[in-house]
């Protein structure tokens, strides 16, 4: 009965929470508005958009009732962008997550509402950070899955041919696949007790949650009695210590 | 009264984001932070539980009523409410289970103190405690009795040594930030202290991230 999984959101768990992500859809039939569990969906009137769960997108795709308005930054302009600013502009980092909805469209009074639900504290997967007005040019959390899902599902709803933004995709995948292998040599030394790893995506985290927090709990179990001795020697004189930490280092290399 | 309905009074425009979906982002989070913390976490306090398995039941009976309807218009939504229902579902025994795996692994622990005790729902508590019991009568029929008086104690902690396992709250986590805060955490050479904006992702110690989470300055991912 219990639950027997390790910590951590698995791969299809992450699928999971990825479904619930807005995105816009063009209806092609009339439905009326359904009481669900998570609120009232808006009543579909084509050809006007709506905004609706990835799951619920999906089902109306698959029996042709809508499609799916593809968000922007998966247009191939804005993929390449950001395969640019991965590998050339700053091939160190992740490129940054989409700036809060307030702050996207300053000079556009009508969005206010979405401001105050950021300012409710509302996360992926509840932001609107895969519907068609979500801002070009950045990768939101969920991105490879809903990426994924919208190739497999909604394929010829996509402005250019699926296999172009599919390419760009993977060439996307590897280069972040490759900072992410290479940020584990940062845990080698993992002396500061934090490391950010701003804009990484829900599914990469997921693939590398193990081996990260291995190395880092490891890392730590390991130097635990070094620690503890730093700790007491910082609670008697503080700071003296500085010389004696680089020669332990040099030598465990 | 908690922090949502004081910032529903003071801020009109919170109220814009309707109950049921801050309640599924509520249970969202809550089940990713159960399944992310290396300990027990609390039993939501505000009803959260309660007022989603009472909208499940409604919604089960619905769609009992709906199903002796044949119209095709209504077969679709039907369809739509029984997969959300699913969805629901899942998540909410999803998160029971991900508790009771850790009640399981630490229940001399999670009973020993009444801070610790306070974490757990009413069935939870009921669900330890007799599950121990059993345990320790078993324990005591089989093998137990015969040792000496002075060594049937599951909860000795002679010699500096406690026999009751408890989780090891110094594992690295992943936490993502929900404003602009600064950070600190500890590591084995240094102490690191950071000033990190909203949307962050950041491994620390969940010792360390714990205060963050506790007041909603951060989240589990």
């Amino acid at each position: 009965m219990a639950l027997p999984l390790p910590p951590g959101l698995t791969q299809a768990e992450v699928a999971f929470v990825a479904e619930m992500e807005l995105v816009t859809i063009v209806p092609r039939q009339r439905l009326e508005s359904i009481d669900l569990l998570s609120g009232k969906t808006p009543v579909l009137r084509p050809p006007h958009r709506a905004e609706l769960p990835l799951w619920l997108a999906l089902l109306l795709k698959k029996q042709r009732r809508a499609n799916i308005v593809p968000p922007s930054w998966l247009h191939p302009a804005s993929l390449t962008e950001i395969i640019l600013r991965e590998t050339k502009e700053n091939p160190a980092a992740f490129s940054p997550p989409p700036p809060p909805p307030s702050r996207a469209h300053p000079r556009e009074p009508g969005r206010a509402r979405r401001l105050a639900e950021s300012d409710a504290n509302l996360s992926p997967p509840f932001q609107p950070s895969c519907t068609a007005e979500a801002p070009a040019g950045y990768l939101p959390y969920h991105w490879l899955e809903v990426a994924e899902a919208l190739l497999a599902h909604a394929g010829d709803d996509m402005p250019v041919p699926a296999g172009e933004v599919r390419s760009l995709l993977r060439d996307l995948v590897e280069v972040r696949a490759a900072k992410m292998r290479s940020s584990t040599s940062q845990l080698e030394g993992f002396g500061g007790g934090l490391m950010s790893l701003r804009g990484v995506g829900a599914m990469e985290l997921a693939e590398s949650r193990g081996f990260v927090l291995g190395v880092v709990d490891g890392v730590r179990k390991i130097g635990a009695s070094a620690e503890a001795t730093r700790r007491e020697e910082e609670e008697l004189g503080g700071g003296r210590n500085d010389d004696d930490d680089e020669s332990d280092d040099d030598m465990g290399i | 009264m908690d922090i949502g309905d004081i910032l529903r009074d003071v801020d009109p425009v919170f109220h814009s984001i309707p109950r049921e979906k801050r309640d599924l982002q509520d249970l969202t989070r809550a089940w990713v932070a159960e399944r992310s913390a290396p300990e027990l976490l609390h039993w939501p306090s505000d009803g959260l539980f309660e007022r989603i398995n009472d909208n499940i039941k409604r919604q089960i009976e619905k769609v009992e009523e709906m199903t002796g309807d044949m119209d095709p218009k209504t077969n679709f939504a039907l369809i739509v409410i029984q997969t959300e229902l699913e969805r629901f579902k899942y998540l909410v025994r999803s998160y029971l289970r991900a508790r009771i795996a850790k009640i399981d692994r630490h229940t001399l622990h999670y009973l020993s103190s009444d801070e610790l005790r306070s974490r757990l729902s009413e069935m939870e508590l009921a669900y330890a405690t007799r599950h121990q019991a059993l345990l320790h009568n078993h324990y005591l029929s089989s093998f137990l009795s015969s040792f000496p008086p002075g060594l049937q104690n599951l909860n000795d902690t002679a010699g500096n040594i406690s026999m009751i396992d408890t989780p090891d709250l110094e594992s690295a986590v992943f936490i993502r930030l929900l404003s602009d805060t600064s950070v600190e955490g500890r590591g084995v050479d240094s102490d690191g202290a950071m000033e990190m904006e909203e949307s962050d992702i950041v491994i620390l110690r969940w010792s360390d991230a714990k205060p963050l989470v506790q007041l909603g300055n951060a989240e589990l991912v």
